[in-house]
């Protein structure tokens, strides 16, 4: 991981404080404590013995490792509990806060969250003042959650009855959980059954769900990396080209797509791959004038042929 | 090679915090070993003190940033000085116990986004170092935690920008595009709160031009937010409703109610919400549905499965629609 010069700073100077406090700490104990590699701590007990209140004389901190245990041999009382930065506050509280009311979090957990807030804002002071200017809120699946998270607590498979948008249906299927994880809506990824692969589910798309007394059995699969966002088309899933006008320049917006080209009436031509294009039918349909599939071909006729189905229900 | 950063900000601040009276800027830098080798002792031509001054200013800006305050005291037989008090940096004591601990330890990983991703694990480590202890590594099965990963993506270039205006209390200007306008357009705002709701950022906040309350969303800011000089001219309200925005937008807000035809085993999120289904006998069943805004584009999704009874105007909405498509 690389650290910039801030973040090494700030680290460094909480590293001192927690040195003096233990002395002879063990690398491994330190790295964990600060959320670090042992390479990255190492990095820091290098540039530690070059720095030092030198204005009194030159006395640099001499910290010293033998690779197991880290020594501080001349403690200074300079390293004190510093206060929290701004930012500091704001990162930890928002995000405490935002966790705190998710729906399905466990009394206990929510407790603890709620009481250490409490005590970091009477720490954090005015600095916890600009915490109020950013804001977070989890979708709310309540029930569903709860059912979930004691699901992968037990190890315990769960059925469903799920809906799926692409083909308008609700299918039932039994799964073993993996984990739930949250962003912006709430998602448990499981082990699908009925498709033997791992699946993704969103929470507001369970229509029903029951404990089993069966034990979940997933295999060993490598977790989803989120950073790269959910949808993550493969190289391999077919191309589709859909043309927008202005009023449908929202869909570069929610569909990850390959390309989004201007064009002269000031809409987009967006380039993107699915593994299910007749999924897009929906996104045709609810485009209207504003906006059509350009390519493939027989994809475009299925829109409009449900279009003109549709019409003939209200005689036309 | 030159002396990394992160060794001069450390001298820098180890000094600040040592020393019990102020320190003069000729002090400072005649005794951080950073500051000799890029910049002499101060004998040397001017050029070489000024560009010493910038980066001594910025060092001091990027200690601020740390949460270190850094007074600055005049008259030291005209020069000033700088010291960082003690007392005004200590942190307060606070206990926490490992549970609370765990639990701050599972919201600090909530954030993607960089600085405060960076900032939360620094908060933590301040944390540590004041004491607080380390959550249980063991699983204690009879109680063990929620097995939640929460994130929050903040992949928007405007965040972090945003997030410092707001913080700072600084007006901005930036290019806008309204979800259904071709061009952006310039807007001037006082941005007072930045909130993700369904995991989109928006920024409530005072438009100076059209003299109003608005709410913007990340993702349609095109282009550099950029900051202007100057305070906000209008007061910023106790409470800021961006939600309720962001809920009419997307109609989620009812009017009123509709009836459709629904066929049987279709359309499970409009049975979901229905106001109550009526089984029709011929595959078909009658719901009653709430009635807002974006109710049409969404009923159209469902192609020939839906049938748009009451109000009129939805019908005639949904038709139109319809034909639109069906011309191709």
């Amino acid at each position: 991981m690389a650290t910039n010069a801030i973040d090494q700073t700030r680290r460094m100077l909480s590293l001192v404080t927690y040195l003096r406090e233990r002395p002879g700490a063990r690398v491994g104990d330190v790295a964990r404590a600060f959320g670090i590699t042992e390479d990255e701590l190492i990095a820091d007990l290098d540039v530690l013995p070059m720095c030092g209140t030198s204005f009194r004389g030159g006395d640099l901190l001499d910290i010293d490792t033998d690779g197991d245990r880290i020594w501080w041999h001349n403690p200074d009382d300079v390293a004190e509990p510093l206060r929290l930065a701004a930012d500091e506050a704001t990162a930890l509280l928002v995000a405490a806060r935002a966790v705190a009311t998710l729906p399905g979090l466990r009394e206990g957990d929510r407790q603890a969250l709620l009481r250490a807030t409490a005590k970091l804002e009477a720490a954090a002071g005015e600095a916890a003042g600009a915490s109020s200017r950013l804001s977070v809120t989890f979708e709310s699946e309540g029930g569903v959650f709860a059912d979930v998270d004691r699901a992968i607590a037990e190890r315990r498979r769960l059925w469903l009855r799920y809906y799926s948008p692409a083909r308008d249906e609700l299918t039932e299927r039994e799964v073993d959980p993996i984990r739930l994880f949250a962003v912006g809506h709430t998602y448990m990824e499981a082990w699908c059954r009925l498709s033997e692969a791992r699946r993704t589910f969103r929470l507001d798309r369970v229509a029903e769900i029951r404990l089993l007394d069966a034990p979940a059995d997933p295999p060993p699969v490598e977790l989803r990396d989120l950073s790269e966002g959910l949808v993550q088309p493969a190289a391999e899933d077919p191309e589709v080209t859909i043309e927008v006008g202005p009023g449908g320049r929202w869909v570069a917006e929610y569909y990850p797509h390959d390309s989004a080209d201007e064009l002269p009436d000031g809409g987009l031509r967006i380039t993107l791959r699915t593994p299910d294009p007749t999924s897009l039918r929906r996104l045709a349909l609810r485009l209207g004038r504003d906006g059509r599939i350009a390519a493939p071909q027989d994809l475009a006729d299925r829109a409009r042929q449900a279009a003109a189905k549709a019409l003939a229900a209200y005689g036309e | 090679m030159a002396i990394a950063k992160a060794e001069r900000l450390m001298n820098l601040a180890l000094c600040l915090l040592g020393t019990r009276r102020p320190l003069t800027k000729r002090e400072l830098r005649s005794s951080i070993e950073a500051y000799v080798e890029s910049f002499g002792t101060g004998d040397g031509p001017a050029s070489s003190d000024e560009s010493f001054n910038r980066m001594f200013e910025r060092d001091k800006d990027d200690l601020r940033e740390l949460g270190l305050v850094i007074e600055t005291v005049d008259g030291l037989e005209g020069d000033v000085g700088y010291l960082a008090r003690r007392d005004s940096n200590r942190l307060p004591p606070i206990t926490l116990d490992a549970e609370e601990a765990a639990a701050l330890g599972l919201a600090a990983k909530i954030w993607q986004q960089a600085r405060l991703a960076g900032a939360a694990s620094g908060a933590l480590q301040k944390l540590r170092a004041a004491g607080m202890p380390l959550a249980a590594e063991t699983e204690d099965i009879d109680a063990p935690h929620s097995a939640l990963e929460p994130r929050i993506p903040a992949h928007e270039a405007a965040f972090e920008p945003l997030m410092l205006a707001c913080r700072d209390r600084r007006p901005v200007v930036f290019d806008y595009r309204k979800s259904n306008a071709a061009h952006p357009e310039r807007r001037q705002v006082e941005p007072w709160i930045l909130e993700c709701w369904r995991g989109h950022w928006y920024v409530a906040g005072w438009d100076r031009d059209r003299t109003a309350e608005r709410v913007f969303r990340l993702s349609r800011i095109t282009g550099k937010v950029r900051s202007r000089q100057g305070a906000f001219t209008a007061p910023v309200p106790d409470h800021v409703t961006v939600r309720e925005t962001v809920e009419s937008w997307a109609g989620e807000t009812a009017t009123g109610s509709a009836r459709i035809k629904l066929r049987a085993g279709h359309g499970y999120p409009l049975r979901a919400r229905a106001l109550t289904v009526r089984a029709l006998g011929d595959g078909w069943d009658e719901l009653e549905i709430p009635n807002g805004h974006g109710l049409d584009a969404w009923l159209v999704e469902f192609g020939p499965d839906v049938v748009v009874l009451e109000p009129a105007e939805l019908r005639a909405d949904v038709i139109d629609r319809l034909r639109a498509v069906a011309k191709g």
